[in-house]
């Protein structure tokens, strides 16, 4: 059986998720590593030719255009996508603009237009749908190996 | 001999915390410009906070930094504590050393063996160091009769030592539950204290390994710089007097003075100074400043590397935080030797408004918070971060990489393009900036 090609993607976030994850390769990986290709991954790896997934796992929400674009990339090109901790399952704490007062609002405004956000902070999942999630912020180190097993 | 006339862009650095681009701009041998340009996407946690209840805020600043979130969380409970005299017990400033030991294992393991190992040993990724012949190691500086596979099954342990301690203390590595303004909130398992140690005290060997190859590692950039630390009398990170290595000192009731009136007014320029100088943050500059202050244990295992120090070559960041790593494994063991941890009440706030600074040093050198908060909520909160000190340092550094590898002389152009952009990557790895952090504070624009 040719091994499962799995790529790493983040978008708006502190990365917790991924650096957790490192965490529980810390254990799992050597493991893994003979039923999958980290093909995609820029926190351990430069290389980046592959186009094509059967796994992506995606951190962060999806907060400016430039996100929006890339992560509908990501969604073409992977067969499961799945959903790496709240925010991009739920889109917090990384939405948090959303519930800004006006006095915030006013304060992040200019930053917002220079940098193309969009007019609201979205979950993953909202803005392409996911085929899989596991929560936590960080993610729950059991879920996560629960549910990416099921597709090894 | 060809003249360097280039324009190189880097796009996403990898192996560095969070996305960054850079483009150098180089005409007749000169480096005309130097910009990194970092890419995060803000989430607004300044503005964030504002109205959150105070006691409540470190768990949400936490989330600034997956990498570093102890150091955020820890450095702003200290605000918090310092803001409404709270006095955390002995048990607990134990407890947080522990944490920040726990941290300063992980990441700078995860910095070392993940990001720059791959760079020493000349391959793309950290597990690809497995596929290495024995000679091709040795010769790149590894010990003799450790193998490719060992180093990454090395790094593996190492890491995951510092996340079992992290779990001991405080429930998880990353976002840590129990830690909390005025104490823990949960207890220590003594009885989970052995296995702990034991864990640590096997990984000290692989620590000896992963010094010796930054030892061995002959890469330098040396240019005279300043370094500012937080010096503590047990190297333990959390309270002490800043010191710069031009000699000046500052001591905790002074903090608030030194932020307003020396560290945040160059931060809107050009970068942060220091006594009129640009300066470096990190593990080399707490070496430079305060070796001594070192465990014993520490300072007997590694005594070969120790005398490298002080130091002004940047590279030498690497061989101080395999130094770093050794000292809170020591310490840490001793630590929990030496404790007998029990159930302790949290420590309530005895006010309700002012304001206050918390200073730690966090893996890439002092983080300040400084806070101010009324009625129990948080007014306004303003962080100085290691990387945004480091920019300034860090583009000089950069600046002086590629000038050398133009003075050099390179025939062909497309090997010059290459050799520059993997010696500015080099330099810039070895500051292991964070690009999740620094977009909190300051826009970049190097020019």
């Amino acid at each position: 059986m040719s091994k499962k090609k799995v790529g790493i993607f983040t978008f708006t976030c502190d990365e917790g998720c991924s650096i957790y994850l490192i965490e529980i390769f810390n254990k799992k990986l050597l493991g893994w590593l003979e039923k999958m290709d980290l093909e995609y991954f820029l926190s351990m790896k430069d290389k980046r030719d592959s186009d094509r997934f059967d796994i992506a796992l995606v951190e962060g929400a999806i907060t400016t255009e430039r996100d929006l674009e890339e992560i509908k990339k990501v969604r073409e090109r992977s067969k499961i996508l799945i959903g790496m901790g709240n925010c991009a399952i739920t889109g917090s704490p990384t939405c948090q603009r959303n519930f800004f007062n006006q006095d915030q609002l006013d304060e992040i405004k200019k930053d917002l237009e220079k940098f193309k956000f969009l007019p609201k902070c979205i979950s993953i999942k909202e803005a392409v749908g996911l085929d899989d999630e596991i929560v936590g912020c960080p993610i729950d180190e059991k879920k996560f190996i629960e549910v990416f097993e099921k597709y090894l | 001999m060809h003249t360097c006339d280039l324009d190189i862009s880097i796009n996403r650095l990898s192996k560095i915390e969070g996305h960054a681009d850079l483009d150098v701009k180089i005409r007749d041998g000169k480096v005309e410009d130097v910009q990194l340009r970092v890419m995060e996407n803000q989430r607004f946690y300044t503005q964030a906070v504002k109205g959150k209840p105070a006691l409540s805020v470190p768990q949400l600043v936490s989330r600034i930094c997956g990498t570093c979130s102890v150091a955020h969380m820890t450095g702003c409970i200290e605000a918090v504590e310092k803001t409404l005299d709270i006095t955390p017990s002995e048990q607990t400033m134990i407890m947080r050393k522990l944490m920040m030991y726990s941290l300063m294992i992980r990441d700078h393991a995860l910095h070392l063996y993940f990001f720059v190992m791959p760079d020493i040993f000349g391959v793309d990724s950290a597990l690809e160091i497995a596929d290495l012949s024995e000679e091709e190691l040795r010769e790149k500086g590894a010990p003799a009769g450790l193998t490719g596979k060992d180093i990454v099954h090395e790094a593996l342990h190492v890491k995951e030592a510092g996340n079992n301690l992290s779990n001991l203390i405080a429930g998880r590595s990353v976002h840590a539950p129990f830690e909390a303004v005025g104490g823990f909130t949960r207890e220590v398992d003594n009885s989970k204290i052995p296995e702990t140690v034991e864990e640590l005290k096997k990984i000290k060997q692989s620590i000896i390994n992963l010094a010796e190859v930054f030892y061995n590692c002959h890469w330098e950039l040396k240019r005279k710089t300043n370094f500012v630390a937080l010096t503590t009398p047990d190297f333990s990170f959390l309270e002490g007097v800043i010191c710069s290595s031009t000699g000046a000192c500052i001591k905790e009731e002074n903090y608030w003075d030194h932020l307003h009136s020396i560290v945040l007014p160059y931060s809107q320029a050009k970068g942060f100074e220091f006594e009129g100088q640009e300066y470096m943050v990190g593990s080399l500059a707490r070496l430079n400043l305060n070796k001594d202050h070192l465990h014993k244990d520490t300072k007997e295992s590694m005594a070969k590397y120790l005398e490298i120090f002080p130091s002004d070559n940047i590279y030498h960041n690497n061989l101080a935080q395999a130094i770093e790593i050794m000292h809170s494994i020591d310490h840490s063991v001793e630590l929990l030797e030496n404790s007998k941890f029990k159930k302790e009440e949290i420590v309530k706030p005895h006010k309700q408004s002012g304001e206050g600074v918390g200073v730690i040093e966090a893996p890439r050198g002092t983080l300040y918070y400084w806070l101010g908060i009324e009625d129990g909520k948080v007014r306004y909160a303003n962080l100085v971060i290691p990387t945004a000190q480091n920019l300034v340092n860090m583009r000089e550094d950069v600046r002086e990489a590629v000038k050398l590898v133009c003075n050099d002389g390179v025939k062909a152009e497309e090997k010059w393009e290459k050799k520059i952009k993997n010696e500015v990557e080099k330099i810039i790895r070895a500051y292991d900036p964070c690009m999740s952090c620094a977009s909190h504070f300051l826009k970049v624009n190097w020019t």
